[in-house]
């Protein structure tokens, strides 16, 4: 059986202003194995990052289920750890201190929570840096304290919402290479979102291509591409392929939103 | 890793500073310009340029200072005032920390209580003085009074901006931890908001002192305030001075200790 199984999926918000019911996600259904690693892409607004809140069971779901390992998602579990976007590291904790933040939260009693801590530090590159505060480390270095903090919690699936949306495109290169290299000593199932569609082919044995309007699975791409992986990869022919079919699928969507936006 | 990731070292490293022997030129000009002053109010009064009555001059001003510390009963009414100030201040810490607290984290509570809170705050507390009075009589009692209403309310208010204000996405990767509510208020909420509670203590500082002197000047038969009415009334400019630049300093000394504070906690923040 799939580690994760997503079924018949909707997710309804009520916008705050108008009271009006507008469908963020509907009718999903994916199963992701255990050890796959799987990315979503689709453009902004496609329920992709919607979608990852509710595996991570912060939003709740209006119509069908998750279930992970057989368990349905109620609500955030041990089971499961996010990497956000940004802004969710605690400035006022040094890099040590956030990385034990979930450590603290689960009641961890795997040991010390120092060494514990320190040991998912340097698996990020970041030894030296532990009694550094968010402030004073770069963008890519703050990423890899979120992703350390994930981990630290050892959670069977790792969640991951545009982590490196907010780096520069060579900084983004690194921080994938290195998070394909800890995944694969790490072996979590991994749920990836973005809107990148060369990280999202890099990363995956899986993606998942949303559309908008609402937000539904237009397509799943298995890609067979040979691991371990490294940047050689970005110009091999299976991957302008799979590039180009992304492409294909993104743009489709650009032009039905060109076209909403021309009749309003 | 590459070190172009690395955007800042720890100031652990600043080499040793003999700056303090060579002053900035900022000192130099304040430290003149303030020794001008001097000599200028020295002179002004013997020159004819000023009535020394009403002027006064450093000298006499300094002779006042070690007269005053010697034989006018200073400790006693400096004692008197510090007691109205800490009783009254404890208390609007007692008081404004819990509701400020429950006032970020209760929407309903917010509601209710903010507008009446916000207009208290803006009215100058002060105005009640003379109903505390009444209320309780010309001891100590109504000074404490007074300085609980100025303090009160902008420790309350801060309180609520730090704790109502904390970062929502914060608060969603404490819940995908498995945080519970006590886990957030304790571990983000509160933290998150301590700079913002000390910028609330530093402001009641300066309305907990006036709160203390005018209250003194307005009816008492003790204290630094007592001191001021007594020597207003005999036309004693260099003992008003002196409790002038006692008052002042008192404030001033609190302020920059509880701003340092501030600025240890919001480290963090500066970027």
């Amino acid at each position: 059986m799939a580690q994760i199984e997503i079924r018949d999926l909707g997710i309804d918000y009520r916008k705050p202003k108008s009271n009006e019911v507008f469908s963020a996600v509907d009718s999903v259904a994916l199963s992701v194995e255990k050890g796959e690693f799987v990315t979503i892409v689709g453009s902004s607004g496609c329920g992709k990052s919607t979608l990852l809140m509710a595996v991570a069971g912060l939003v709740s779901l209006t119509r069908g289920s998750i279930e992970i390992d057989g368990k349905q998602v109620t609500g955030p579990g041990p089971d499961r750890a996010v990497v956000f976007q940004e802004a969710s590291l605690l400035p006022w904790r040094s890099v040590r201190g956030n990385v034990k933040f979930g450590l603290e939260m689960q009641r961890w009693n795997g040991g010390d929570l120092n060494e514990r801590a320190m040991q998912m530090i340097r698996l990020v590159g970041l030894g030296r840096f532990s009694d550094y505060h968010p402030h004073q480390l770069s963008g890519g270095m703050r990423q890899r304290v979120n992703i350390a903090r994930a981990l630290a919690v050892d959670p069977e699936v790792l969640l991951m919402d545009e982590p490196f949306g907010a780096l520069d495109a060579q900084t983004r290169e690194i921080m994938g290479a290195e998070l394909l290299r800890i995944w694969e000593r790490a072996k979590k199932t991994a749920l990836f979102v973005t809107h990148d569609i060369d990280e999202a082919i890099f990363l995956a044995d899986k993606i998942v291509v949303m559309g908008r309007n609402p937000g539904h699975i237009k397509e799943v791409i298995k890609v067979d591409l040979p691991r371990p992986r490294n940047e050689a990869i970005l110009d091999s022919d299976a991957f302008h392929e799979l590039r180009k079919r992304l492409r294909a699928h993104l743009a489709e969507d650009m032009s039905s939103m060109q076209l909403v936006q021309e009749v309003a | 890793m590459r070190s172009a990731e690395i955007t800042a070292e720890p100031a652990e490293t600043r080499q040793l500073s003999l700056s303090f022997l060579r002053p900035s030129r900022s000192a130099v000009i304040g430290t003149l310009a303030v020794l001008a002053f001097l000599v200028l109010w020295q002179i002004a009064p013997t020159m004819g340029w000023v009535n020394g009555r009403f002027t006064s001059r450093p000298t006499e001003v300094f002779v006042a200072a070690i007269d005053i510390f010697r034989n006018d009963n200073f400790l006693y009414h400096a004692r008197i005032s510090l007691t109205e100030f800490v009783a009254g201040f404890a208390l609007a810490i007692v008081v404004s920390i819990p509701l400020g607290v429950l006032l970020g984290t209760s929407k309903i509570a917010r509601y209710l209580i903010d507008p009446p809170l916000m207009a208290l705050y803006i009215a100058p507390t002060l105005v009640l003085l003379p109903i505390m009075v009444i209320w309780l009589g010309i001891d100590m009692a109504p000074k404490i009074a007074v300085v609980f209403l100025g303090a009160v309310f902008p420790i309350v208010l801060n309180t609520m901006a730090g704790m109502s204000e904390a970062d929502p996405r914060f608060i969603r990767m404490a819940r995908s931890f498995g945080a519970t509510r006590f886990d957030i208020f304790t571990r983000v909420l509160v933290p998150g908001s301590l700079p913002a509670l000390l910028t609330g203590l530093r402001l009641a500082v300066g309305r907990a002192v006036l709160g203390v002197i005018v209250g003194e000047l307005f009816v008492s038969q003790a204290g630094i305030g007592y001191q001021l009415n007594l020597y207003g009334s005999a036309m004693r400019i260099d003992r008003l001075l002196v409790y002038a630049l006692i008052v002042s300093a008192f404030g001033y000394t609190l302020t920059v200790i509880v701003r340092s504070v501030e600025n240890k906690v919001r480290d963090w923040r500066s970027k």
